[in-house]
């Protein structure tokens, strides 16, 4: 029992060591990360620059490419997503439509299915 | 004896199932990260997009906020150098010039700040937002030249260059617009008898917005022009310097362009 109650107490002490370490010293710092991974508010803004390129320059292709970083979600399922985060967060009318824009051109842009007859 | 090496055993079982658990059943995934963690290939690609939003929009604020996120003391020099490397390794030129449009933007005097990128909240605010059923198109967004439109460039000066601190010889380029004010952006072509090449005035901004340089190659004769010009430079060829201790050097060339008032 004492054996058992010694046990745990170093295993107690091992754990609250390992925690400073791993919280204060030396915590966890993320690098190479990729688009993915961003933080909801960010990858709103970068579906937003994405829009606001495209509004620029109107090459849907380089919008699709720069969408696909953000992972293989359809590109018009990104922008829908980043606009209803647009819009639960209150983002000017102008990011808004800058968004819808580029949502419409994907969605045009996109190529319907067709069942081939044999 | 016994006892440690019980205890040797079930600490190797936990480890193992540990690492088993942490690699194979739960690994760790990574959300919620913030651009500046991002991979190198991928920021550079996101400040190309920040570069590439800016030139569309002209929302030097947002952008300078966009910029924020990573750890520049002075984004501009990054910026540049990114804008050379995207242009050497073939990326659209369009993209070349916006980074290299805001690079020497950013060197300009800052501008109220509007918000952070990062909260996109923080941008400028509807008070109560509503999305319409059917989408209504907004005007697209006026880009701003990267030069000033109007009349062809003139060749203002041409003048050989004997400044041994260069390394190299150079063309160096100085575009400045009818105020005198430096003019980053503009594409100068530089043709030779076995090839062209062409570079943009602005990518190195600590020498200024309006310049560009490119390197010649000695004994090679060369014609150049500023795109947004009519008057092509031929002849260039790296000419013959003395240092003060007689060691001899190749040259360069300044060409300054301005463009006339209307």
């Amino acid at each position: 029992m004492k054996t058992l109650v010694r046990l745990f107490a170093v295993l107690l002490v091992g754990i609250t060591l390992g925690l400073l370490y791993g919280w204060l010293v030396q915590p966890v710092r993320y690098v190479d990360t990729a688009p993915g991974s961003l933080r909801s508010d960010y990858r709103t803004d970068y579906v937003l620059m994405v829009a606001q390129a495209y509004a620029g320059d109107q090459n849907l292709q380089t919008a699709q490419v720069r969408l696909a970083s953000l992972g293989p979600q359809p590109a018009a399922d990104q922008v829908t997503e980043a606009l209803t985060y647009a819009v639960d967060h209150g983002l000017s009318r102008f990011d808004l439509d800058t968004l819808n824009q580029l949502a419409i051109a994907l969605r045009a842009a996109a190529p319907t299915a067709e069942i081939q007859s044999p | 004896m016994k006892g440690a090496f019980v205890l040797l055993v079930a600490l190797a079982l936990g480890l193992a199932a540990g690492l088993g658990y942490a690699w194979g059943v739960n690994p760790v995934s990574y959300t919620d990260t913030s651009p500046a963690s991002l991979r190198d290939d991928f920021r550079s690609d996101y400040l190309t997009l920040v570069a590439s939003a800016y030139d569309a929009t002209g929302d030097l604020p947002r952008a300078r906020a966009r910029l924020a996120l990573f750890a520049y003391a002075d984004p501009s020099p990054a910026l540049a150098a990114l804008a050379q490397q995207r242009l050497a390794q073939g990326w659209p030129e369009a993209e070349a010039r916006a980074l290299a449009r805001l690079a020497a933007d950013l060197q300009g005097p800052p501008a109220p700040s509007s918000g952070s990128p990062a909260s996109p909240p923080a941008a400028v605010r509807t008070p109560t937002p509503t999305r319409t059923a059917t989408p209504v198109p907004s005007p697209a967004p006026t880009r701003t030249p990267t030069s000033t439109p109007g009349a062809p460039f003139r060749l203002l000066a041409q003048d050989p260059v004997c400044d041994p601190d260069l390394g190299q010889p150079l063309l160096q380029v100085e575009v400045v617009d009818a105020a005198g004010l430096p003019v980053p952006g503009a594409e100068v072509r530089v043709v030779w008898d076995t090839g062209q090449d062409h570079f943009f005035t602005g990518l190195k901004p600590d020498l200024g917005v309006g310049y560009g340089d490119f390197t010649l190659a000695p004994g090679i004769t060369y014609t150049v022009q500023l795109v947004d010009s009519d008057q092509p430079v031929t002849g260039l060829t790296a000419g013959e310097c003395v240092a003060d201790d007689g060691t001899r050097y190749a040259g360069s060339w300044l060409l300054r362009f301005q463009q006339p008032s209307r």
